[in-house]
C-alpha cells in the first residue's frame, strides 16, 4: 500500500455527504473530482478480505452525471455511448463507466473505478442548447454527481444484507448482473445496480444525497451481523483484478 | 432472590430428551428459587423435571394451571421473564440468569389471595359485562377499581429498555410450512422440480409428530419414517430449512410473515404448502384444568423431546390408538399405567391396543373421566370413572384411580389457522367428527393432518402430492404426478363428544377465560346461541390461544343447544397471529429517515437548536434553549441591520425545461411567465383545481427554455407529482426534474450582504443596476458554480445562492469568512419567520389552510388577467363572485401590556368564531406585536377593531393594519 498524503475532505470545495463518517472510521483518502476519496482505512489487505465478505465503500466523491428526456438516448449514441434497449439494465462504456438506462429516455451515467471522469465530463461539456431552430431535442443534463450519495456495497453476504432492507431479490442468481432495482431501501428511495467486482458479488447503491449519513449507518447496521464495515477505493479496484 | 434452592431433577429420565444438551446445565431462577435445568429445554420442562407443576395462574379465578400442550399453543404457561410479560413457558428456552415468575397472582405465587374470586363467582355470571354495565351507570364506580385490579396479564416495564428487532425478506418458489412429515414430504417433492423450496419449523427440529408419536409399539415406524424424510430433504440442496420459526400468518399472494428470535422475515411464495398438522383437542370434565391433566401428546413431548417424566402413575383418557400409544409410552419410561378410559364403546383391535391389553394394563371401553380429584387444587391425585350412558351423559362412577397423571387425547382439530386467514373454508365432517377443508385458494396446498390424514404413509403420499402440485403452481418443471393417498379422511382419530358436565360444575371448555360448560349453556340461553355472538358474549376463544382448544368444543355445544346440525356450522373467525408476537418483532429495526442539508453539521458546530421540516432538519435558532427569545432577536436585528445567513437548502427545486416550459409554468401558475425575461424571477402561486392555495416559490428564468422554479419545503413533492401528472395529459414539450436535494442553497440577507457577497463573487457585476431586485444570474462564488437569485422574502437586500450540494459546505464556510469581518451572523428559521411576517409574507400551509383560496388570501394581485387557463382558475373565478366567509388581514395590539396571540387563537365576533389568527410575534424592530388572522370580510379594512381569545380565554383587541408591517415602499430589499 502506498503512502497517501494527508488529505482532509473539509480541505475541498466537493465534499462527499458523509465525509465525516468516513474520517471517524479512519480513511485515507485521495483528491478525486475535487474531492476526497477514502482510500483505505488503514490495511488494505485486509479490507481486500472485508470486501469479499461484506463491506461498503463511499464513493460520492467519484464522476457521475445522467440525461433525460426525449433524445437522450440518440444524443448519447452520436457521443459513442453503447446503450441496449432493455431499461432497468447497466450498459459498460469503454473506460468502464456504466451507463445505468433507468427509463426509455433516462441515463444514469457513474464512472468505472479508476475515476478518470473523462467520458463524464466529456459528456457534460458537450451538452450544449443549441442553436438551431427548432431546437434539436437531446434531453436535459441532471445534476446526479449531487442528487444522490453513492456507496458500493460488496461481498458474499450482500444479497443477505440486502434482505434486510429491501424488498427486492438480490441474489445473483436472480438479480443478473447489469441488472437495475429502483426501489425501497431502509425506507427511502434508491437505486441498486449489479456490478460484480471479479467473482464477488458487488452493487452500486445510489440515494438520496441528503439521507446518506442516515443510508450509510443503516446499512452498516444491516451488515454488522456479517462482519461488514467500510472499506476503500482501493480494496475494491483490487478485487477486480485478484482472483477471489 | 432468596437463598439457591435447587429443585434438582427428579423427573428426568435417562436417555431421553433430543432437545437438550446434557452436557450444558444452565441455571435460572423461578419465583425467586434456582432451577437447574439443560441447554434446550424449556422453562416449562425445565420446571417439570424438579417437579414443579404450577407454572402460572388462571385468568379469571386463579387457578392453578400447569402443562396442557408444551408446544406454545396455550395460556396456562404465561410467565413473566424479566420485565417481559406473558412468554409462552413451554416454548421459551431457559438461560444462564433468567429469572421467570409466574403471573396473575396476588400476594403469593403458591398461596394466592386472588382465588376468592372463583368462591364469588355466581356473582360474575356468563356476560358479566353486559349485564353489569347496561342502564346500571353507577355500577361502574363499583366495579371500576375491581376489574381495573383484576384486568390485564403480566407486568410492563415503561422504562424496559428497547430491544434490537430486525425485518429480512425472504424469496421462494414453493414455502412449505410445517416440518413434520407431510411438510418434509412436500418439501422433497417440491424440491425434485428444481426450484427454491424453504421448509419452515416452529420447533427446535424438523419431524413434527415423528419426534413424539409412536406409531407402532416398538416405535420403528416413526424412527424409520423421520429417518428416511429428513435424508431426503439434507440431499436437496434446493430445501432451505428454518426451524424455531413460527409462521404467524398467511396474507394475499402468499406474503408470509415467519418469526424467528428477534427477527421477522417476510416471505414471499409462489405457491405455498400448509403442512401445519392439527392440534390435540381437551376432554371437558370436572376439574380438566388441575396440572397434570395434559394432553397426550404434550407427556409424549416432555418424555422425548425434554426427557422428562410428566407423572409416576396415569391414567388415559382416549378415543383414539394415540391413547393406547401414550400408555406405551409411559410404560417404557417405567411409570405406571392404572387405566386407559376409552371413550369409544367398542375400540377396534389395532396392534397398539393389543400391546396395551397385553400388558395388563385395564381398559374400560365406553367410559370416561367424571370427575379428577386433587389435593387442594395444586395436582391432580386421582380420578373418578363412570361408563357413557348417553353422548354427554354419565352412569354413576364404576371406578376410581390414584394417579399424578391424566392424558387427554380424545381427538383433534386441524391446525387450520393459516388457511383460514388466507380464505380457505372447513366443514364439519360427522364422519370424521372434525373440520375438513372444503375450499382452498388457489396457490395454497394442504397436506397432512390439516387436511384430516392420519395415517402416517399417507400422510406423506398427502404430502408429495401437495408438494408437486406446489412446484407446479410455482411453474416449475416436475415430473410425472405422485400416487395420491385415495380417501383422505381418517376415521377413529376424533370423538365427536368428548364433553362430560358434572352436576357440580367445574368442566373448563376455555382455560384461557375461565370459561365452565355452564356458562356457554347460559351465554345461549341469554340469546346468544350464535357461535360469533357467543364468542363475544361470553369471550369464548378470546384468550390468548384464541380458541385453539376451545373453539370446537363451542360450536359442538351450540349446535346441540340450538338443535342445529353440526356440518352447518363452522368455527368463529381466524385472524392473524397465529400465536402471539411483540410489538418488537411488529416494530423491527425502525428505519426512520432523515435529510440532512450540506451545512448541517456547521449548524451544530455552531449550536444551532434543530428542528424538523418534514424529515429534514433545520436550524430553529442558534445558541442554547434558554436564550431563544434573545437569539432570535439578535438573528432578527442582524439581518435587518447588517447580514445574516441563512440555509435554505430545504426549499424545493425544479429544474423546468423545454421548448414548452413557459406555457407549463402559465397553467400551473397563477400567473403568466410567458413574457417573463430571461434573467428574471417572479412569484409563483400554485391552485388545486377546486381553487385552494397549495404552494408557492419564485419561477427563475435562466434561459429560453429553462426555468428554476422554487417550492415550500414540505410541498415540493407534492408539487412535482401534480406537474407531472397534469403533464400527462398535456403532454407538453416539456422535462420536470425535482433537484431539490441536488442543490445546497443559502441567503445572505442585509444591507450588507453585497458587499460580504463581492468579497467571493467576482463574475457577477452585483450592482443594482445590473442585477436587480428579482433578478437571476449564473456565476461562482468561491469559485463554486451557483445559481443567484435576488429576492426579498425577508425584506431587506439579498441573495440566495444555490450551488451543487457537495458544494454546500464550502459555500457556507466561504461565506462565513468573507462576513467574518462584517460580524455576519447565521439566522435559523425563527428569525426568517419574524421577518417575513414583517414584510407580511405568508406561508402557505401556516397562513392558508385547506381551504384558503386566492381571495381570502387577499391575493388577487397574483392573478394573471389574461391567459385563458391555469389550474384552478375557473373554481378561482366562480369563487370571485361569491361572498367572502373571511379574509386574511394584518393586525397590531395597540395596547403593549397585552399578551401576544399565538397561532390558532380565534377570532370571535358577536359571539361567534370568525377567523383564527395564523402568524403573530412580538417584533423586535418595530416593537410591537404584528399578526396575520382570518377575519369576518366587514373587519378586513385597516383600522377596524378585532377580538381576539387568547390564553386562559382572555378576550384582546387587536387593530387590522395594511400590509406589510415593515417597509411599506419596499425600498429595503431593491438596495
Amino acid at each position: 500500500m502506498g503512502a497517501l498524503p494527508k488529505v482532509f475532505a473539509q480541505n475541498q470545495l466537493r465534499r462527499s455527504p458523509i465525509y465525516r463518517l468516513t474520517q471517524a472510521a479512519g480513511a485515507f483518502c485521495e483528491v478525486i473530482n475535487s474531492g476526497a476519496v477514502p482510500m483505505h482505512y488503514g490495511n488494505s489487505d485486509s479490507e481486500l478480505d472485508r470486501a469479499r465478505r461484506m463491506a461498503i465503500a463511499d464513493l460520492s466523491g467519484l464522476p457521475r452525471t445522467g440525461f433525460k428526456g426525449t433524445g437522450t438516448v440518440d444524443w448519447l449514441a452520436g457521443q459513442g455511448l453503447t446503450i441496449g434497449p432493455d431499461s432497468n439494465m447497466a450498459y459498460r462504456q469503454d473506460g468502464g463507466a456504466l451507463a445505468a438506462r433507468l427509463a426509455p429516455t433516462e441515463i444514469f451515467l457513474i464512472d468505472g473505478l479508476e475515476a478518470t471522469g473523462a467520458l463524464i465530463d466529456r459528456l457534460n461539456g458537450a451538452w450544449n442548447w443549441g442553436t438551431e431552430k427548432p431546437r434539436k431535442l437531446i434531453g436535459y443534463p441532471m445534476p446526479r454527481q449531487d442528487s444522490h450519495a453513492w456507496f458500493m456495497i460488496t461481498g458474499d453476504a450482500a444479497p443477505d444484507m440486502f434482505a434486510k432492507i429491501c424488498g427486492v431479490d438480490l441474489r445473483p442468481h436472480k438479480f443478473a448482473p447489469g441488472r437495475i432495482a429502483q426501489t425501497s431501501l431502509a425506507k427511502m428511495s434508491g437505486i441498486v445496480i449489479r456490478d460484480d467486482r471479479g467473482a464477488i458479488p458487488a452493487f452500486h447503491l445510489l440515494a438520496d444525497v441528503a439521507s446518506a449519513e442516515y443510508l450509510w449507518g443503516a446499512v452498516l447496521d444491516a451488515m454488522s451481523e456479517f462482519g461488514g464495515a467500510p472499506v476503500g477505493l482501493q480494496a475494491l479496484r483490487r478485487l477486480g483484478e485478484v482472483p477471489s | 432472590m432468596n437463598a439457591p434452592v435447587s429443585y434438582g431433577g427428579m423427573n428426568r429420565l435417562p436417555n431421553r430428551g433430543q432437545f437438550i444438551d446434557r452436557s450444558k446445565p444452565v441455571t435460572f431462577s423461578f419465583e425467586g428459587a434456582f432451577v437447574e435445568g439443560y441447554e434446550g429445554d424449556t422453562i416449562a420442562s425445565a420446571l417439570a423435571a424438579n417437579g414443579q407443576w404450577i407454572v402460572s395462574r388462571s385468568f379469571k379465578y386463579h387457578r392453578p394451571r400447569g402443562v396442557l400442550t408444551m408446544v406454545g399453543q396455550d395460556a396456562n404457561t404465561l410467565v413473566q421473564v424479566a420485565e417481559e410479560p406473558n412468554c409462552l413457558a413451554d416454548k421459551r428456552k431457559i438461560a444462564p440468569g433468567l429469572v421467570v415468575e409466574g403471573q396473575n397472582y396476588f400476594g403469593s405465587f403458591e398461596s394466592d389471595s386472588g382465588r376468592f374470586v372463583e368462591w364469588v363467582s355466581k356473582f360474575l355470571p356468563v356476560g358479566f359485562y353486559y349485564k353489569t354495565f347496561h342502564e346500571k351507570r353507577a355500577s361502574w364506580k363499583f366495579w371500576e377499581p375491581i376489574v381495573r385490579k383484576m384486568a390485564g396479564l403480566g407486568k410492563i416495564d415503561p422504562h424496559a429498555h428497547h430491544g434490537y428487532y430486525d425485518k429480512q425478506y425472504l424469496f421462494a418458489d414453493v414455502a412449505v410450512i410445517g416440518g413434520g412429515p407431510a411438510g418434509m414430504a412436500a418439501a422433497i417433492e417440491a424440491a425434485k422440480a428444481g426450484g427454491e423450496v424453504i421448509l419452515i419449523d416452529e420447533n427446535p427440529k424438523l419431524g413434527g409428530c415423528l419426534n413424539y408419536a409412536r406409531f407402532d409399539e416398538s416405535g420403528e415406524a416413526a424412527c424409520k419414517a423421520e429417518g428416511d424424510l429428513l435424508n431426503a430433504v439434507q440431499a436437496a440442496s434446493n430445501i432451505r430449512v428454518m426451524t424455531d420459526a413460527v409462521v404467524s400468518g398467511l396474507f394475499a399472494d402468499n406474503w408470509i410473515p415467519v418469526i424467528r428470535g428477534n427477527r421477522f422475515y417476510k416471505l414471499r411464495a409462489k405457491a405455498v404448502v400448509v403442512a401445519t398438522g392439527s392440534i390435540e383437542q381437551p376432554a371437558v370434565f370436572r376439574n380438566n384444568d388441575l396440572p397434570g391433566i395434559m394432553l397426550g401428546s404434550a407427556a409424549q413431548r416432555l418424555i422425548h423431546f425434554y426427557g422428562v417424566r410428566p407423572g409416576k402413575k396415569a391414567v388415559i383418557l382416549t378415543a383414539n390408538d394415540d391413547g393406547y400409544a401414550q400408555a406405551i409410552d409411559l410404560l417404557k419410561i417405567g411409570a405406571e399405567v392404572a387405566a386407559v378410559v376409552d371413550l369409544r364403546e367398542v375400540p377396534p383391535v389395532t396392534p397398539l391396543s393389543f400391546a396395551v391389553r397385553k400388558a395388563s394394563i385395564p381398559v374400560l371401553a365406553g367410559h370416561a373421566i367424571q370427575e379428577a380429584y386433587h389435593h387442594n387444587k395444586e395436582h391432580v391425585v386421582g380420578v373418578a370413572v363412570a361408563p357413557i350412558v348417553a353422548e354427554g351423559q354419565l352412569g354413576d362412577p364404576t371406578a376410581s384411580y390414584d394417579c399424578d397423571l391424566v392424558c387427554m387425547s380424545v381427538g383433534y382439530s386441524p391446525a387450520a389457522h393459516l388457511l383460514l386467514q388466507a380464505g380457505a373454508k372447513f366443514a364439519y365432517s360427522t364422519e370424521t367428527a372434525m373440520f375438513h377443508p372444503a375450499q382452498i385458494p388457489a396457490g395454497l396446498y394442504a397436506a397432512g393432518s390439516v387436511g384430516g390424514v392420519f395415517d402416517l404413509d399417507r400422510v406423506r403420499a398427502d404430502g408429495a402430492r401437495a408438494g408437486w402440485a406446489a412446484a407446479k403452481q410455482a411453474g416449475l418443471s416436475v415430473g410425472a404426478e405422485p400416487v395420491t393417498p385415495g380417501d383422505t379422511q381418517d376415521r377413529n382419530q376424533t370423538h365427536p363428544w368428548p364433553i362430560f358436565p358434572h352436576a357440580k360444575g367445574g368442566e373448563f371448555v376455555d382455560f384461557d377465560e375461565d370459561l365452565k360448560y355452564a356458562d356457554l349453556i347460559n351465554g345461549i340461553a341469554d340469546g346468544f346461541d350464535n357461535v360469533e355472538l357467543l364468542k363475544r358474549y361470553s369471550t369464548v376463544g378470546m384468550g390468548p390461544s384464541q380458541g385453539k382448544h376451545s373453539a370446537v368444543a363451542a360450536v359442538r355445544i351450540v349446535a346441540r343447544e340450538t338443535g342445529r346440525d353440526l356440518a352447518t356450522l363452522t368455527v368463529t373467525t381466524q385472524r392473524p397471529p397465529y400465536t402471539p408476537e411483540k410489538f418488537g418483532h411488529l416494530a423491527g429495526r425502525i428505519f426512520d429517515p432523515e435529510r440532512r442539508t450540506a451545512m448541517h453539521h456547521r449548524h451544530l458546530e455552531l449550536g444551532a437548536q434543530m428542528m424538523p421540516a418534514g424529515i429534514w432538519w433545520r436550524p430553529a435558532y442558534y445558541g442554547p434553549k434558554a436564550e431563544r427569545e434573545k437569539a432570535i432577536r439578535e438573528e432578527v436585528l442582524a439581518v435587518r441591520n447588517n447580514v445574516g445567513l441563512i440555509d435554505v437548502s430545504t426549499l424545493g427545486g425544479l429544474d423546468v425545461r423545454g421548448p414548452d416550459a413557459a406555457e407549463f409554468l402559465n397553467r400551473m401558475y397563477t400567473f403568466t411567465y410567458a413574457k417573463l425575461a430571461i434573467g428574471k424571477s417572479r412569484y409563483v402561486l400554485m391552485t388545486d383545481q377546486a381553487g385552494v392555495i397549495t404552494d408557492d416559490g419564485v419561477a427563475c428564468r435562466f434561459s429560453e427554455e429553462h426555468f428554476y422554479v422554487t417550492a415550500t419545503t414540505s410541498g415540493v413533492d407534492a408539487v412535482y407529482r401534480s406537474m407531472l401528472q397534469w403533464n400527462a395529459q398535456w403532454r407538453l414539450d416539456v422535462d420536470v426534474a425535482n433537484v431539490t436535494a441536488a442543490y445546497a442553497g443559502v441567503n445572505i440577507a442585509g444591507p450588507k450582504s453585497r458587499a460580504v457577497l463581492q468579497k467571493v463573487c467576482t463574475d457577477i457585476d452585483l450592482s443594482s443596476e445590473a442585477f436587480p431586485y428579482l433578478g437571476v444570474r449564473m456565476g461562482t462564488v468561491a469559485g463554486i458554480p451557483a445559481r443567484l437569485l435576488r429576492v426579498g422574502f425577508v425584506g431587506e437586500l439579498g441573495y440566495e445562492i444555490h450551488v451543487p450540494y457537495g458544494f454546500g459546505e464550502a459555500l457556507w464556510d466561504a461565506l462565513m469568512e468573507a462576513g467574518a469581518g462584517d460580524n455576519i451572523r447565521p439566522f435559523g428559521v425563527e428569525a426568517q419567520r419574524v421577518l417575513r411576517l414583517e414584510k407580511g409574507h405568508i406561508i402557505v400551509s401556516q397562513d392558508t389552510d385547506g381551504l384558503t383560496n386566492v381571495w381570502e388570501a387577499d391575493m388577487p394581485w397574483a392573478l394573471a388577467k389574461t391567459k385563458p387557463f391555469f389550474v384552478g382558475g375557473r373554481s378561482t373565478q366562480i369563487m370571485a363572485k361569491m361572498p367572502l366567509i373571511r379574509k386574511l388581514v394584518g393586525f397590531t395590539l395597540d395596547d403593549p401590556s397585552l399578551p401576544c396571540p399565538e397561532e390558532c387563537h380565534l377570532v370571535i365576533r358577536q359571539g361567534e368564531i370568525v377567523g383564527r389568527v395564523t402568524s403573530a410575534v412580538r417584533s423586535p424592530n418595530l416593537g410591537k406585536v404584528v399578526g396575520l388572522a382570518y377575519v369576518h370580510p366587514d373587519d378586513a379594512e385597516p383600522d377596524a377593531k378585532i377580538a381576539i381569545k387568547v390564553d386562559g380565554g382572555r378576550m384582546i383587541e387587536a387593530r387590522v393594519v395594511a400590509l406589510p408591517f415593515y417597509d411599506s415602499a419596499a425600498k429595503r430589499q431593491e438596495m
